[in-house]
This record gives structure tokens, sequence and C-alpha cells, in this order.
């Protein structure tokens, strides 16, 4: 009996053997192409594809930009400096491209064209703390920022506006400045004059930034009032 | 005994073993999920005069600080308390908006180079303090 049970178990193990070998057996295998070399060259094409993939990955991955005030600059490199910190651009003549932003167009110029104080933005690879650039843009430095209303001169066109991290910044009202309020009702924007500015207001405002400023006196691009009545409403 | 009563035994048994070590498998997994660690939400503020209410704070998912964009508009994405009012200021764009929502996604053009954004939040409730963040965003025509 016990031979019948043995015989019995290694029925149904062979059973499974087999049948498993058999769904192995039946796996697709790779049939040879008709066309060998068209098959290689796809091949090839897919090849080219994944590595032109991953290069333009590991590119975008290690792609940054950075901007600053130029401190000095030579043949082949220049250093950048925007609050305190230091940065080293490398040129490449065979990759570097050069332009000078004017509002919404840019112009190609060379790098000799590039002069101490400029403020320039770089695009390119970083490998050990330089930066070797694709693109140099040079531009205008804008810098954003809010604040209150703490002092207006009405003789000098002049604000003091205390920023949320203690920042007192002095800003001229020039005659080019756009100066906008909220409409508490709409929300929609409307041009006011330097009359309608009151302290405590809440200012946010774009200035341009030179980097031989004297303290924190700057000329104002524009200045976008939220009026205190929108908080007490 | 019969040698076909001695089989089904056999078969019983390893079916029964079969069925136990499933069942011991399933419930070792809903105990897991049951006792599965729950990842606590981001922080709320709350103000200490404002009575426990608490305040969704200003999170930025996109575009991240010193992103290069090779399009000239992006979209700010994130959330902030409901109701709230967001400024958007950037050299070029002044962008005023209600918070109808906690979730924000607001298209924003982009000027050739460098911006300068500041995104400021001044929430409903009037006792709690505005939220801020300033981030650059660069504008790198792919075309460069």
């Amino acid at each position: 009996m016990i031979k019948n049970i043995k015989n019995c178990f290694i029925v149904t193990l062979l059973y499974f053997l087999l049948t498993g070998s058999i769904a192995i057996a039946q796996t697709p295998s790779v049939t040879a192409s008709s066309s060998p070399t068209v098959a290689v060259d796809k091949d090839i094409q897919q090849l080219k594809d994944k590595i032109a993939n991953k290069v333009s990955e590991i590119r975008k991955q290690n792609n940054k930009a950075i901007s600053g005030f130029v401190l000095n600059i030579d043949e082949n490199t220049m250093k950048l400096s925007t609050d305190g910190e230091v940065n080293q651009v490398k040129f490449d003549d065979a990759l570097t491209k050069v332009f000078k932003v004017l509002g919404t167009t840019k112009k190609e110029i060379k790098k000799e064209n590039i002069s101490k104080n400029d403020y320039a933005i770089v695009s390119g690879v970083v490998t050990d703390n330089m930066i070797t650039a694709n693109v140099v843009l040079i531009d205008e430095n804008f810098v954003a920022d809010s604040g209150k209303i703490t002092e207006i001169n009405k003789d000098s066109y002049n604000i003091k506006v205390l920023t949320s991290d203690k920042n007192t910044y002095s800003l001229d009202i020039e005659t080019t400045t756009k100066q906008y309020m909220v409409n508490i009702k709409t929300l929609l924007l409307e041009t006011i004059g330097f009359s309608k500015l009151k302290e405590g207001d809440t200012v946010h405002f774009v200035v341009k930034k030179t980097g031989l400023e004297k303290g924190n006196n700057y000329s104002a691009t524009k200045i976008l009032i939220v009026p205190q009545e929108y908080f007490i409403k | 005994m019969k040698k076909e009563t001695i089989i089904a035994i056999f078969f019983g048994l390893l079916f029964g073993g079969v069925v136990a070590v499933f069942i011991s498998l399933k419930s070792k997994d809903i105990e897991l999920s049951k006792n599965k660690v729950i990842v606590p939400p981001a922080e709320k503020i709350v103000s200490p005069n404002s009575g426990g209410i608490e305040m969704q704070p200003l999170i930025l998912t996109e575009p991240a600080n010193n992103a290069i964009i090779e399009k000239n508009i992006i979209r700010f994405k994130g959330t902030a308390a409901k109701d709230s009012l967001m400024v958007i200021q950037s050299p070029i764009k002044d962008l005023i908006v209600k918070n109808t929502q906690e979730k924000f996604d607001l298209e924003f053009p982009l000027a050739l180079g460098e911006n300068s954004i500041k995104i400021v939040v001044y929430p409903k409730e009037k006792q709690f303090r505005p939220q801020e963040k300033f981030i650059k965003v660069y504008f790198i025509d792919s075309e460069l």
C-alpha cells in the first residue's frame, strides 16, 4: 500500500514537472529576422537614442544657473559676486555664447564686451566649483521685496520700507516709477500718484540693483500698494 | 484501512497545511496594515490668539528655487490658506488673486534670463502674519 502511495506521489510530481517543462518549451523564442541588417540598424538606432537621452538627462541634472556682478574677467574665466558669494565661470570657445538682454530681445555679443560690474546670468555645467558656461546673459539685476511703509518724505519723494526680515529699504519714487494700488473690492490694480501713499500701507516693490548703491537706497522701478483698509475691513 | 482512504487523508492534510500557511500569511499582512505608521500632515500654524484656529502654511511645490525653465511661462503650484490674498510680483508682472481653495495653480510669465519673484500670502484671519517666499527662476531659451 505504501508502495502505491509512493507511486501516486511520483506520478503527480512527474505530471507537474512535465507540464512545467512543456510550458517553458512553449515560450516564444527570438526568431531570426528575415532581414538581419534592418534589425541591426534598428538596434543601433535604439542604442543611440538611449545614449542621447541619457546624456541629455545627465546634462540637465548638472545644468545650473548662477548670477552675479562681474568682479574680474580674463580670456578664459570670470568671477561673479552675489550677496558675498563668489562663483568662478569658465568660457569654452567652442560652446559659450554671450548675449546682451535688451528688454524682451537679445543681441549676441563677444565675451570681450563683458566688463567689470556687469550683471551676468550664466547657465552651464558645474564641475569642481566651477561652471562651464553654455550661455552668458548680460542683463540688469532686479530684486522684488515687500514690507510696510514706515516713513514718507514728501519733499524728496522718498519712502522707508521695513521688511519682515527687519531690513529697511529707502526707496526713491521717480517720475518713471510705476505706482499701483490694489482696489480692495475688485482686487484690480489702479495707477496712483505719490500723494496716495500712507504710512502703515503694505508695499510690494521692485528695484534695480547696480551693486554700487550706498546703504539700502534704491530707485524704485515699480511699487504696488496693498492699503491698510484691506486688513481692517 | 483502504488505500483510497489513506490517499484522501494524505491530500486532506496537504490541503489543510496549504490553507493554514495562506491564512497565517494573510493575517500577518492585515496586522501590518493596521499598525502601519501614518506620516503626519504638513505642520499647520496655530496662532496663540486664534483660539486654536489652524492655518494652512504656504507650500510651493512648483517651481523650485533657481530652476531653469525653457519656456517663458511657468505655473505656480502649491497650497496656501483658503480665502487668503496672494500677491506674486516679478519685474514684469504683478498677480493679485484670492485663493478661494487651499490648492492653487497659477500661470505666470517669465522674462528672458533671471526672474526674481516674491510671493506673499495675506491670510483672511488677520491675527495670522503674512507668509512669504522669494525665489529666482531662470528662463534660458532652449534655442540659445
